[in-house]
């Protein structure tokens, strides 16, 4: 436990100095995000919010800024590890790879490591403007103190397992970067981020399950929205549970299949 | 001890044939390679571009797994139980790469240090201990991307010996670097090998390096083993022709002609070439020293000897001989 806190610590050095380096990229981490949720806010400024909206049989007018700052904030821990696992082609094209690969150190500790890291580093600005912004938009309702924490352990734990699965798959393959155009964008568009996805069509229903923040969303907002009890979260907590085993069973299967085709085929080195 | 048995590694490599095609070709990239490396000792892995050097390194520190053949280290097989091996070996390659540029020294030693499970008290006693053999301990706290080219390939042996390892693979270590620097690290190997017993894999294209460090040297063409002997014995089996070279003011026909005479009596060749201030320089080629009757014929033609100098076969010489044969 003490060696995964010292590599976990190593880590958040090595993610802080390389990667977070200049003032500036924090700034640009509070700015983009705060933009993107003023921006989608007013978006729904034009359009008829009533009571006899379509939107309003999933949301009412009045948690739509609680709504969409659950939804970002949401987004921004998942989008921190789609763009970290994007790195690991530095680390190919650096030769890091391979010095870690050929270190006995344990693989997992080394993703999820990785993925804690980059975490912390990304959304902590974020976060907290979206704790102090909790304070001043209308329609919380919780069910106890608990509840926020328990919301930010949710989104904590999920967006780790899925950064651990997408480390993985970047490192199959040096071409893995259209991942990156693939997951961004459509997890913006239909996790629910900024729409309920009950509000969807059928097909793009179907692609919103495919993404884990959606099931999470689903739980933050039950939690800080709807005032959820333990007890009626149940479905929805073993869900997303059931999706997170499938995400860290598939992590498991898919770092040994990468480690033997990196080690059969070469291609840790070839960027 | 690390013992490689009968190591072959071959790669699928695909072939684009237009738009849509594609071939897939096997390369084998080595084939049958057997060596041992002993505590100690340095041994040198030589062979012309794409002789299956780097890649016999990978297979034995891990990063490959052979196709087939075997690798064990202390008992332990490479592939089967590698995490015990990797805790024993670690591998030094030339150039620039395998470090984290923004990183200061010392955090990039503490990094590669835990990934070996490394912390606290101990890892900063280690990282110092390095910091000052390789003398980088002033530097310790500069970013990697303000060291100069040996300060980065001198923290690189440094990140390679972070877990003590028994096994030391280094691939080009001296690669681009000034030959002050050069000479620097290749006493530091030595020592690693002779005073801290470790067993070091040296692959260099500087052969004269291969020469001065390594106790026994493996020659690889096309991933095979073609010769494996001590640096002196291999070039000495191979009988090379020694070089006696003089330096005389002035050349006659006459003692032209008995030049020549000389080295066909003795089984070898004779070169003549003109120098820049006006005298000439003379190389007999041979398997036997030439040197007395080559003295004796300049003494008969009243010739003063302005320089005189003999060269035994190199190393150097020796790939060279091999390259040319095996691709006659």
């Amino acid at each position: 436990m003490k060696q995964l806190g010292s590599l976990l610590l190593a880590e958040i050095i090595k993610e802080h100095r390389h990667s977070f380096h200049s003032k500036m990229i924090y700034f640009s981490l509070l700015v983009w995000p705060v933009i993107n949720f003023v921006t989608a806010y007013y978006s729904f400024a034009p359009f008829r919010m009533g009571a006899d909206s379509p939107l309003a049989r999933f949301i009412s007018y009045e948690q739509l800024p609680l709504f969409l700052l659950t939804g970002y904030l949401g987004y921004i821990f998942y989008w921190c590890l789609v763009q970290s696992s994007w790195q690991m082609s530095f680390e190919r094209q650096a030769g890091t790879m391979e010095m870690i690969f050929i270190s006995p150190v344990n693989r997992f500790a080394f993703l999820y490591g990785r993925s804690l890291s980059s975490l912390i580093e990304g959304v902590w600005l974020f976060f907290c403007f979206a704790l102090l912004a909790l304070f001043f938009v209308d329609g919380i309702q919780l069910s106890g103190w608990w509840a926020p924490p328990l919301a930010f352990l949710i989104l904590l734990v999920s967006a780790i397992v899925w950064g651990g699965f997408l480390c993985v798959l970047f490192l199959f393959s040096r071409d893995a970067s259209f991942l990156y155009t693939v997951l961004d964008e459509p997890m913006l568009i239909f996790s629910g981020v900024r729409l309920p996805p009950m509000a969807f069509p059928v097909w793009a229903k179907v692609i919103s399950f495919c993404f884990p923040l959606t099931y999470a969303l689903q739980l933050i907002r039950e939690l800080l929205m709807e005032g959820a009890s333990l007890q009626a979260m149940l479905p929805s907590m073993g869900l997303l549970a059931a999706v997170l085993l499938v995400l860290v069973t598939a992590t498991v299967v898919l770092l040994r299949q990468a480690e033997k085709h990196m080690k059969k085929t070469g291609n840790m080195v070839m960027y | 001890m690390l013992i490689a048995e009968n190591v072959r590694k071959v790669y699928r490599v695909k072939e684009k044939k237009g738009w849509f095609r594609q071939q897939w070709t096997e390369v084998e990239a080595v084939a049958d390679l057997s060596f041992r490396m002993v505590p100690g000792k340095i041994i040198g892995l030589l062979g012309i571009n794409g002789a299956g050097k780097t890649t016999t390194i990978k297979m034995c520190s891990t990063l490959l797994t052979p196709t087939s053949g075997t690798i064990t280290v202390d008992g332990y097989d490479a592939v089967k139980d590698d995490r015990f091996v990797k805790a024993k070996v670690n591998m030094i390659a030339g150039g620039e790469r395998m470090l984290y540029w923004r990183l200061t020294g010392r955090e990039n030693l503490q990094y590669f240090g835990s990934l070996y499970g490394l912390q606290g008290q101990a890892l900063r006693d280690r990282i110092d201990s390095l910091l000052l053999q390789v003398g980088l301990y002033e530097a310790a706290n500069t970013p990697v991307e303000r060291y100069s080219k040996g300060m980065k390939q001198r923290l690189q042996i440094a990140r390679g010996l972070i877990n003590d390892p028994h096994y030391l693979f280094l691939d080009e270590p001296t690669l681009g670097l000034d030959a002050p620097i050069a000479r620097q690290l290749r006493k530091h190997v030595s020592e690693l090998a002779s005073q801290h017993g470790k067993a070091i894999l040296l692959t260099s294209h500087y052969i004269h390096e291969v020469e001065e460090l390594c106790d026994e040297v493996y020659i690889i063409d096309k991933g095979r083993l073609v010769a494996h002997d001590t640096p002196e014995h291999l070039t000495k089996s191979l009988h090379l022709d020694t070089a006696l070279q003089v330096v005389i003011p002035s050349l006659s026909d006459s003692l032209d002609y008995d030049l020549r005479q000389l080295a066909l009596d003795y089984g070898g060749s004779r070169e003549i070439a003109e120098t820049d201030e006006q005298t000439w320089e003379v190389t007999l080629r041979g398997k036997t020293d030439m040197t007395t009757p080559l003295l004796s014929l300049l003494a008969a033609h009243q010739s003063p000897v302005l320089r005189l100098s003999t060269q035994q076969p190199s190393l150097e010489d020796v790939i060279l001989h091999m390259a040319d044969r095996r691709g006659a």
